[in-house]
């Protein structure tokens, strides 16, 4: 029986790991065509140039595969349309001639398996997209709904303080004149004695603190002190803005771009390598990535209205173009010169050295506070850069003549003369 | 040994008159009212203790209030689509044409903020003239018509070539004649539309009308060689050159040209090698040219023709009929001494003359003929094209508008209506005219007349070439968009006549692809694109023919003869019209930076005037300023009198290009107009006249002069010498020949450490023409301020270099020595012989700086590079600096001149404004400003240097007076490298330093003037 029992269990096992096998082959085969991975491979690869819903650099897949049927045909053109279009293929024609024969990137690696899913995936997000636009205007009455309520808070909100102030006052001259008839109909001389005890008694103390010469001269001290400070602080804080974060027509995180993503600098910035401006990059900087990334978003809408650009038609119409007035933020008066390529180009210094932690501002606001004082100190710190640069040769050792041993900073190369900022 | 020669600046200063003196005692022309507040009632008054708290509480008040304000929001707008090019910061520079020369415009963010010449240009090799360097401001005009026009009101483009295409067709229709008349064109795509133009009205002509033409040549060339051109001429292949009236360094057919090759036989260069050109002038009123002629003499425009003939005589040693000598025995003696020289210098000689008459040109010819100078100093063959208007084309015009047979008139780039010297005529008769058409871009005199006008575009906004000399083509490109709703004038055209290609640039491209760019081996776009970069073509020249006169000159001396008669008349004074450098005829008269500009010669601004010489003055009991009416060739005009040295004794000069009714709010109404003197004589303008009349008239207007409102209280700045001393000794006159004192044996101050670079200038006194474009050059690279007529008669001008003119005494000619003696200048009433000394001076940069030690609030310090450096927003205004300035270039904002409504025709309006140097800061009322070496240019250079990774080369930071020189006159670099231009140039035996004595140790080093006076007579 013992050993019945091992067969059975032996056989049992053998079953059981071949029908465990056989289902984890099956279900392997049925990720194969899952849409899940599809969109992966559909987001790594295809979204430079498609969209499911809209014509981009290629064809709405959407529709497109809806239409194609043929998955044969869609497989072998995904993998290699270059070489379909050699072989004349009718339908792989039609469409190369339809996109001004710009071809596309084949993509050989992709097993069928793979292109499968993409097409499984494409034919069902455009399902779930016909889907929703039957719901549409439904989201968008809640839409209107959740701004509505949050206007009308503020305006009740206002109202209620109105309303507050007007009772106060109305209750104020309601208790005044009741005070007056209350104070007719009793004696009133008694109540003018009462009074002028309270206001004897308070004078008394005042009279005291007065006599207190020590007590005056203490409190004169510490306010003279405490005001001194405060206008000391103050004045030389004049114009001084740190901290200054001003809201811009978009709202635009350098945490994203710069911090997460890890965008260079330079990539928007470009003018900081070559000019004194650092330059605010032109919308069309933003349209590399932007016109395929994140459309949906109202913020990169503004970018397309400044533009005049038609997300749909992918259109530019100039006349409808208006540029976006950003607010600077960083403001250094005329009177001063500042080349960024000097800096940046030059001596090496990082952006954050001056703007703070840019990476991680969602809001940019001025970091440093930007008076000559700050920049002559740096100047006074920073050693000159002048490795590999043939410029620095000639004048670090002429310096050097001067100045042995001693630290080459900026200073020491007349950094901090008037005319080197002031012309 | 220091001479002791006495040189002047202005009358004032030579006599040293009580007003003088007394105003050069004090810093400013007016006396801040201090004086009065002090010695008056002002301290001993009692201010009442309410009143004072009252004034107290007020100011503190106003102050807070002001003071409380929210900082502005300042937007940043970037570019929506950044063109690849462009980055904001950087300039651009583009090549393209100034009036047929190669120039290079810098453009900022999309506007051209600065015009240079180019480095390769035929012409000048990289300068540019003054009124080149204003042309810029010139496009930001908010003067210019902004829209097109028809009879008077607004209309947009589309109603003007309706009307027009309308209007040409009735008059095709009525076959009337249609006339284009244009100041001269040398564009070859112009040229073509024009021919266009002409194919579809097949009446059409089109007439060259310049307003100061040079006729006379052209048709004396015609007749002697039967070639009417107005030659190329080479005054660097000259030795000696002999000019009669020609000012052929101020504004002569092409003054920069001739500046750049006269010096080349004068500047450094050539005298260390032992070589400088001989120069003699004779003329009537005192030109730029004059004053740098080595021997000057005053010649009645009478007596020009029978001094012209008294040298044909000395030279071919013949005696032509009815010539007789000059009255004057100097002048006479003068002329023999040039035929001398000449004859001794042929095939390197030059005579020219500047009359615009064909006798005397023939003569001219006749005599340059004999010299053997066709086919070397004058060059029939590469003709110039820069003026080929014909004044006999423009009469006949006249004559048919009068007539009535001209159906249509379009003036191109031509205000006759302002500057033909019947202007009233001429209007009357264009009233004749059904459609009249001017493509002006200022609502001038002549677009006034006319019942449309279509505004051409500014050049820097316009397509074309130019060919200004024979082989040289030259492309124009634009530089910004339209800034109004101009339209350029071929672009009209080509729609008018209903060509085949409407857009001017395909016009233009394809004339350049057809024609042009074979001409320089180029095609294609490719070859287009090399041309946008280079700017032009040049075609190698044809080999200059030598010319041969032989024609009878007795009949042309007869006419020469006759001339000069016309103009005596018993003792009536003579009139010589003339231009001037800044204003030239007038186009320009709405610019602020050329009315500014201080006239070379007489240094008087914003204002023409009647030129007088002393001795005339003394006798007629005149004083500089009174009003006098003059009348001539039925002409009058009210001008302030000016005693200009070397003016001939009964000769009255007077210069065009003022007077302009319409040329906009700058220019309007500035002087009085001299173009109706012109009067018509053989086919030509004549520029002489008789005076019929003049008298006083009692008032008194006064001349904004500049030249004597920098004193040196009578220290000697100027050295110079003989050629022949300096061949004995190049460091003759300098002060260091034999004992040379050293004055900074001992030094009060320390001295600053330069360890890399020391940034210096050295200045070629001998190379200095004294034009002025220095000036201009340095008010548009610097943002200077334009202050108007009254500051300037303040003593408030800003210009950050001046060019100081000083007369002497010379009394060649004459056996007596030179005046050198105070005493002697005293009994001397003769100003006909003065010789002239032009220097350049702004601030030396001294590095024992007298400014440096009195600033009370270290606003001006000295830096590790040898410059003395302006911190603005420091300054407070206590102008000690420039009370102590040894060199007076300190200037002092007394306005906010970039907000102040006072100035808006000027620089501070919205428009105008555009033209800023972004690098530059603006100056607010109340500080102090002089120049800073082009500071923000030092530092640019050594950035890019740095960007590049290699040391910064000698040459490549250019001051913006040095960049725009033709002569080269101004060297600037680094004195530690002993290698670089400036080192050598200052290490030169004629360079002297000015005031040297005072030990201030100044950055700028000039060079000793070098005269070549004749060995008979120095």
């Amino acid at each position: 029986m013992r050993s019945f029992s091992l067969i059975f269990k032996q056989f049992s096992r053998s079953v059981l790991l071949i029908v465990g096998f056989a289902f984890w082959g099956f279900s392997a085969v049925y990720a194969q065509t899952d849409a899940a991975k599809g969109e992966a491979i559909f987001k790594s690869k295809c979204t430079a140039c498609h969209k499911i819903d809209q014509v981009l650099t290629g064809p709405a897949l959407g529709p497109q595969l809806t239409e194609e049927t043929d998955d044969k045909y869609l497989i072998k053109w995904i993998q290699n349309n270059q070489a379909l279009i050699a072989a004349k293929n009718p339908k792989a024609l039609a469409i190369f001639n339809k996109f001004e024969q710009k071809g596309m990137t084949t993509f050989t690696d992709l097993s069928d398996a793979d292109v499968g899913n993409v097409i499984t995936y494409i034919r069902a997000d455009w399902k779930q997209i016909q889907d929703d636009k039957a719901k549409g205007p439904v989201g968008g009455t809640t839409v209107a709904e959740d701004k509505g309520p949050s206007e009308l808070a503020v305006a009740g909100l206002i109202g209620v303080v109105i309303l507050a102030f007007i009772i106060i006052l109305v209750l104020n001259k309601a208790t005044g004149s009741l005070e007056k008839i209350l104070a007719n109909n009793k004696d009133i001389v008694i109540v003018e004695e009462e009074q002028v005890v309270t206001v004897d008694k308070k004078a008394e103390l005042l009279k005291k603190i007065l006599k207190n010469k020590k007590l005056v001269f203490f409190i004169l001290v510490c306010g003279t002190i405490a005001m001194g400070s405060w206008g000391w602080v103050t004045l030389w804080n004049t114009n001084v803005h740190t901290g200054y974060q001003p809201v811009q027509p978009i709202k635009y995180s350098h945490e994203l771009h710069a911090g997460t993503m890890k965008i260079d600098c330079q990539y928007c910035h470009s003018g900081a390598y070559k000019s004194k401006n650092a330059s605010i990059p032109s919308l069309n900087v933003c349209m590399n990535c932007h016109k395929v990334v994140k459309t949906e978003s109202p913020e990169i809408h503004k970018i397309y209205d400044a533009l005049g650009y038609d997300p749909k038609t992918q259109k530019y119409d100039s006349t409808a173009a208006k540029p976006i007035q950003w607010v600077r933020v960083h403001n250094l008066p005329d009177l001063a010169y500042f080349n960024h390529s000097q800096h940046v180009k030059v001596a090496g210094i990082k952006c954050q050295a001056c703007h703070g932690p840019i990476q991680t501002m969602k809001e940019v606001y001025q970091y440093s506070p930007l008076t000559m004082k700050w920049c002559i100190q740096c100047h006074k710190r920073t050693e000159v850069n002048g490795k590999g640069n043939a410029y620095y040769d000639s004048i670090l050792a002429a310096h050097d003549k001067i100045k042995k041993g001693e630290k080459v900073t900026a200073a020491v190369l007349g950094g901090i003369e008037c005319g080197k900022c002031h012309y | 040994m220091d001479s002791n020669k006495k040189y002047w600046k202005g009358l004032e200063e030579l006599n040293n008159t009580p007003e003088f003196v007394e105003k050069n005692k004090n810093e400013f022309a007016e006396p801040i009212p201090i004086e009065d507040l002090l010695s008056g009632s002002g301290l001993s008054a009692k201010t009442p203790r309410r009143d004072f708290l009252k004034a107290l509480g007020f100011g503190v008040g106003a102050v807070t209030l002001a003071a409380c304000q929210k900082v502005p929001v300042h937007k940043s707008i970037p570019y929506l689509i950044k063109p690849e090019e462009v980055t904001p910061g950087v300039a651009n520079y583009y090549s393209s044409t100034y009036e047929g020369q190669a120039i290079l415009v810098k453009t900022r963010e999309g506007r051209p903020i600065k015009v240079e010449g180019n480095p390769n240009d035929f012409f000048t090799k990289g300068g540019l003239s003054a009124q080149g360097q204003a042309s810029v401001l010139d496009l930001y005009d908010a003067n210019r018509t902004q829209d097109p026009k028809i009879d008077g009101g607004d209309a947009a483009w589309p109603e003007v070539d309706a009307f027009v295409l309308r209007e040409l067709a009735a008059v095709a229709a009525s076959g009337k004649a249609i006339r284009i008349v244009t100041s001269t064109v040398n564009s070859p795509s112009t040229l073509a539309v024009i021919a266009e133009f002409t194919a579809k009205y097949p009446t059409t002509k089109y007439i060259n009308y310049d307003a100061v033409s040079y006729t006379g040549i052209i048709q004396a060339n015609q007749n002697s060689f039967g070639k009417a051109v107005l030659p190329h001429y080479n005054f660097d292949k000259a030795d000696v050159i002999v000019s009669f009236g020609a000012d052929f360094l101020g504004t002569w057919i092409s003054p920069e040209e001739f500046t750049r090759q006269y010096v080349s036989n004068r500047n450094s260069k050539s005298l260390e090698s032992k070589k400088m050109s001989r120069h003699i002038q004779f003329e009537a009123g005192m030109s730029i040219t004059g004053t740098n002629a080595d021997n000057r003499y005053p010649v009645k425009p009478s007596e020009e023709g029978i001094a012209l003939l008294s040298l044909y005589n000395a030279i071919a040693g013949t005696s032509l009929a009815g010539s007789k000598k000059v009255s004057n025995k100097a002048v006479d003696n003068a002329i023999t001494l040039a035929a001398t020289e000449l004859k001794a210098a042929k095939g390197k000689a030059l005579v020219v003359a500047g009359s615009n008459d064909v006798a005397t040109q023939t003569l001219v010819n006749a005599i340059n003929s004999l010299l053997g100078s066709y086919g070397n100093t004058i060059d029939l063959d590469n003709p110039s094209k820069q003026y080929a208007g014909n004044d006999q084309d423009f009469a006949a015009f006249v004559s048919e508008l009068a007539k009535g047979t001209v159906g249509a008139v379009l003036f191109l780039n031509a205000n006759p209506a302002y500057d033909y010297f019947k202007a009233k005529e001429f209007a009357d008769a264009l009233k004749k005219v059904r459609l009249k058409i001017s493509f002006s871009d200022h609502a001038d005199e002549t677009s006034l007349l006319s019942n449309v006008v279509a505004p051409n575009h500014h050049y820097l906004e316009s397509w074309g070439d130019s060919n200004a000399v024979e082989g040289y083509y030259t492309v124009v490109q634009p530089t910004i968009n339209p800034v109004y709703n101009t339209r350029q004038a071929e672009h009209s055209l080509l729609i008018w006549a209903e060509s085949a290609t409407k857009d001017y640039y395909t016009f233009v491209r394809n004339t350049w692809n057809t024609s042009l760019l074979p001409k320089g081996g180029l095609s294609g776009q490719k070859g287009w694109e090399e041309v946008l970069q280079k700017g032009f073509v040049k075609v190698a020249p044809a080999a200059a023919g030598s010319y041969t006169f032989s024609h009878d000159l007795n009949a042309v001396a007869q006419t020469i003869l006759d001339h000069g008669n016309s103009l005596v008349s018993g003792d009536n004074f003579e009139l010589q019209v003339y231009q001037s450098v800044g204003m030239g005829d007038g186009k320009r008269a709405n610019n602020p930076w050329l009315q500014e500009m201080p006239d070379p010669v007489s240094k008087v601004t914003w204002d023409n005037y009647a030129a007088m010489s002393i001795a005339d003055i003394k006798k007629l009991k005149y004083e500089e300023g009174d009003v006098i009416k003059i009348e001539a060739n039925g002409y009058t005009v009210e001008l302030p009198v000016l005693a200009q040295p070397g003016q001939a004794q009964g000769t009255i000069s007077i210069a065009v290009g003022y007077g302009r009714t319409s040329a906009g709010l700058v220019g309007n109404n500035v002087g009085k107009n001299a173009f109706p003197f012109y009067s018509y004589r053989n086919g030509t303008l004549q520029t002489t006249a008789s005076i019929s009349k003049f008298g006083k008239t009692g008032m008194i207007s006064t001349l904004a002069q500049t030249q004597t409102h920098h004193s040196y209280e009578g220290r000697s700045v100027i050295r110079e010498a003989s050629f022949t001393e300096y061949k004995k000794n190049p460091a003759a006159g300098s002060g260091k020949e034999g004992e040379h004192k050293d004055y900074n044996k001992e030094s009060l101050w320390d001295d600053h450490d330069r360890p890399v670079y020391d940034w210096v200038m050295a200045i070629d006194l001998n190379a200095c023409t004294g034009c002025g474009a220095c000036i201009v050059a340095c008010s548009a690279e610097n943002n200077i301020p334009v202050v108007g007529k009254d500051e300037v008669k303040r003593r408030r001008e800003m210009h950050w270099i001046r060019i100081d003119r000083y007369y002497s005494y010379n009394d060649h000619g004459n056996s007596e020595e030179a005046v050198t003696k105070e005493d002697a200048i005293a009994k001397l009433d003769n100003f006909d012989n003065v010789s002239v000394v032009h220097q350049p001076m702004l601030c030396q940069h001294c590095d024992h700086a007298p400014c440096e030690t009195v600033c009370p609030v270290l606003a001006t310090v000295h830096s590790s590079e040898g410059l003395n450096q302006m911190a603005y927003n420091r300054c407070v205004g206590t102008r000690y600096c420039a009370n102590n300035c040894p060199y007076k270039v300190r200037r002092f904002n007394w306005f906010n001149y970039w907000n102040d409504s006072r100035f808006d025709n000027y620089l501070n309006n919205e428009h105008t404004q555009l033209v800023l140097n972004p690098d530059v800061t603006t100056r607010f009322r109340g500080v102090m400003e002089k120049c800073s070496m082009c500071v923000q240019r030092i530092q640019a250079g050594k950035l890019q240097a740095k960007i590049e990774k290699r040391p910064l080369k000698d040459g490549e930071v250019k001051m913006a007076c040095q960049q725009t020189c033709s002569a080269n006159a101004i060297v600037f670099g680094n004195k530690n490298d002993p290698n670089s231009e400036v080192s050598k140039a200052l290490a030169s035996e004629r360079t002297y330093y000015v005031l040297e004595e005072l030990n201030v140790q100044p950055g700028i080093g000039y060079q000793v003037k070098v005269r070549n006076l004749s060995e008979t007579e120095a």
